[in-house]
């Protein structure tokens, strides 16, 4: 296992200097640098602030020096943000990013594993066709426009909730749910279809023969193998609640790390992007590598790969 | 029936002739179909024949909720044409609450006369309302379809040439290079790649080919599935028996990708290809909302939604309208996919 662990961080080396690469390039060449302005800047000024960020030096002896600035976290200071780095930034929006993720999972697996769960043990039933009809609508129905929908019933219409901002606890309430309903959609989905395989394997007829009951056969045996599907799902579905919290702390203005990338993307802090991106990769790679070991931890057929 | 005649039927009964009727007798996916295609044809034709420009701006209809109706005024009664066209709400505030009953009750052609204005119904009627330039939102949404649905089909287009010619030669190769090329997908799979595209979009911002490069861009990152699904099946086809026999009788290599492999893979890419256009379609949604994708004066059922949400407080139509053909389109696009994938699915087909 730790050798498991060893080769993926070792893979991961390689990948993330890609990263870099590809992301330090596509940066330089956006047109309008970070300090072009609607007004009109006198040159002498502009031209200070390029040396003073080293935008003047040769391009190789930035792309070297920012490189290692990444590797050891010695972040310079940002152009849209002066007198701050990106670790300031980060360390100061992403666990309210992070926050919003969790809680968008909490709604999204307390709402889908019952239901999936149910529609499988159910098959055929309205108990069935009722909550998968609407997993379908779930997953058509994308975040920016449950997101608004769900601001104008519950926070213009009921008056219940505030539509925007991030500050009581019942704040948190429409963001993460926007976010979690269309994962909630998604495993319910995954969960139904892992299920129904497990459930027509021949030990879970050996179970029912020896007399286990109804609910320890469903809960018990078949879940083990039938949750399966929505183990694999959590990798690619981080970067999915990455990419739908762009959208969802736009639309609710929470100050988390995906509104500011765009801003970053926006504004051309070259730094603040490269920093985000990388720290986006890197935590995709660490949760996809989590993923590998809970799955090879559940099916000790992996084991042995 | 004798084994004569259930022989000739097995004969007729071609797998894609099969696969029709099973999708036929699948009622969501027909209304898939039928919805999508319904909305395509008139989203594209739409210019020709409904009266409204999605560019003309009325400013006096600004804003004007579903099934506003204009009212023509004529100022002595006479003219051909109608000196002003105005809205239920201008007329209500000029004149008293009975005459606004009577001309909402105004059949086709009648004239309601007041001190000598001459009203009636406009032909210009606001089915689904205007924005709050006064555009017509009818004709904003099939525009915006146009441009949606055409994102939709060119980059579904480009991921699959570039995921079939990928998985393709992955699986026909083999060996190495097939695990290298894989390993590569498995990568790439990992990224979050609405990062990538939101700095192609801001590298190419204002540029003239923006439009083509959110097909190229969206196209260039949802090929990775395409390519997983083609490599698997090429990899099951290439050792089955009846590609063996081919090559045993002295078939050429192009011969039996085109005769023996392609027809087998068509079903799943076909399948695959139907998800993959609501899923595209998403994305270049999620790029507009966030200010990224299509750029004014060109809209899409994306920026439509973000400018709705933006004034959803006092204008709610403007919202809920597009959202819902947006939807409705991505479910209709859904729900055929899972028609077709049950109707041509090799597993659950009689062998």
């Amino acid at each position: 296992m730790l050798r498991f662990i060893f080769i993926r961080l070792g893979q991961a080396i390689p990948i993330l200097l890609a990263i870099y690469t590809i992301t330090f390039f596509m940066v330089r060449a956006a047109p309008g640098g970070p300090f072009s302005q609607e007004r009109k800047v006198a040159p002498h000024i502009i031209e200070q602030q390029m040396e003073y960020y080293g935008f003047n030096d040769p391009i190789h002896v930035q792309f070297f020096r920012t490189l290692w600035q990444h590797i050891t976290f010695d972040f310079p200071p940002l152009t849209s943000y002066p007198g701050l780095t990106s670790k300031d930034i980060i360390a100061d929006t992403f666990p309210v990013s992070l926050q919003l993720g969790l809680l968008a999972m909490i709604v999204a697996l307390s709402i889908s594993l019952p239901i999936g769960i149910l529609a499988a043990a159910r098959k055929n039933t309205v108990l069935d066709y009722a909550p998968m009809s609407m997993a379908m609508v779930g997953i058509c129905l994308p975040t920016f426009v449950i997101g608004p929908l769900l601001a104008l019933l519950f926070g213009v219409w009921l008056g219940w909730l505030n539509i925007s901002g991030w500050f009581s606890v019942y704040d948190r309430i429409l963001p993460a749910c926007t976010l979690g309903l269309f994962y909630a959609a998604y495993i319910a989905r995954l969960t139904r279809g892992g299920m129904l395989e497990t459930l027509n394997m021949d030990y879970i007829r050996s179970a029912r023969a020896k007399g286990a009951s109804e609910r320890r056969v469903v809960l018990v045996h078949a879940l083990r193998g039938g949750i399966m599907p929505v183990v694999s799902f959590f990798g690619p579905a981080l970067a999915g609640l990455i990419s739908g919290s762009f959208v969802v702390e736009t639309i609710f203005q929470v100050p988390g790390l995906g509104r500011h990338f765009i801003q970053a993307a926006l504004s051309r802090d070259h730094s603040l992007i490269l920093s985000t991106v990388l720290f986006y990769a890197a935590l995709i790679i660490v949760a996809n590598m989590i993923v590998d070991i809970v799955q090879i931890l559940l099916n000790p057929k992996l084991r042995y790969q | 029936m004798n084994v004569q005649s259930m022989a000739n039927e097995a004969q007729i009964r071609s797998p894609w002739r099969d696969a029709w009727t099973k999708l036929g007798k699948n009622k969501l996916a027909m209304f898939g179909l039928g919805f999508f295609v319904a909305m395509v044809v008139l989203c594209y034709t739409s210019p020709l024949f409904y009266p409204h420009s999605p560019t003309h701006q009325t400013l006096s209809f600004g804003a004007t909720p579903p099934l506003t109706m204009g009212i023509e005024l004529r100022y002595d009664g006479e003219s051909e044409e109608p000196d002003e066209i105005i809205t239920p709400k201008e007329f209500g505030d000029v004149y008293a609450a009975e005459a606004a009953q009577e001309i909402a009750k105004l059949g086709n052609g009648e004239i309601l006369d007041i001190d000598g204005l001459d009203f009636r119904e406009s032909s210009r009627t606001h089915i689904l309302g205007t924005d709050s330039h006064g555009r017509d939102l009818l004709a904003r949404i099939f525009q915006g379809g146009r441009i949606s649905l055409g994102v939709g089909f060119i980059a579904t287009f480009v991921s699959l040439l570039i995921g079939v010619f990928y998985g393709a030669i992955s699986g026909y190769v083999g060996g190495k290079i097939d695990a290298f090329l894989m390993r590569v997908v498995d990568v790439l799979y990992a990224l979050p790649f609405l990062i990538f595209v939101i700095l192609l979009m801001v590298v190419f911002e204002g540029s003239d080919h923006q439009l083509l490069l959110i097909f190229l861009a969206i196209g260039a990152v949802e090929w990775l599935t395409m390519a997983r699904i083609v490599r698997g099946q090429v990899v099951n086809l290439k050792n089955q028996d009846f590609v063996e026999a081919a090559r045993a009788t002295g078939v050429r290599t192009p011969t039996i990708i085109l005769r023996h492999i392609t027809p087998n893979i068509l079903g799943p890419v076909i399948v695959y290809s139907t998800l993959l256009v609501p899923a595209v379609m998403l994305l270049e949604s999620t790029l507009s909302f966030l200010g990224l994708g299509v750029q004014p004066p060109n809209a899409s059922w994306g920026t439509l939604i973000k400018k709705g949400a933006e004034k959803m407080m006092v204008y709610p139509w403007l919202l809920v309208v597009p959202a819902s053909f947006f939807s409705i389109t991505l479910f209709s696009m859904n729900f055929l996919g899972d028609g077709l994938r049950d109707a041509l699915d090799v597993k659950s087909s009689r062998d």
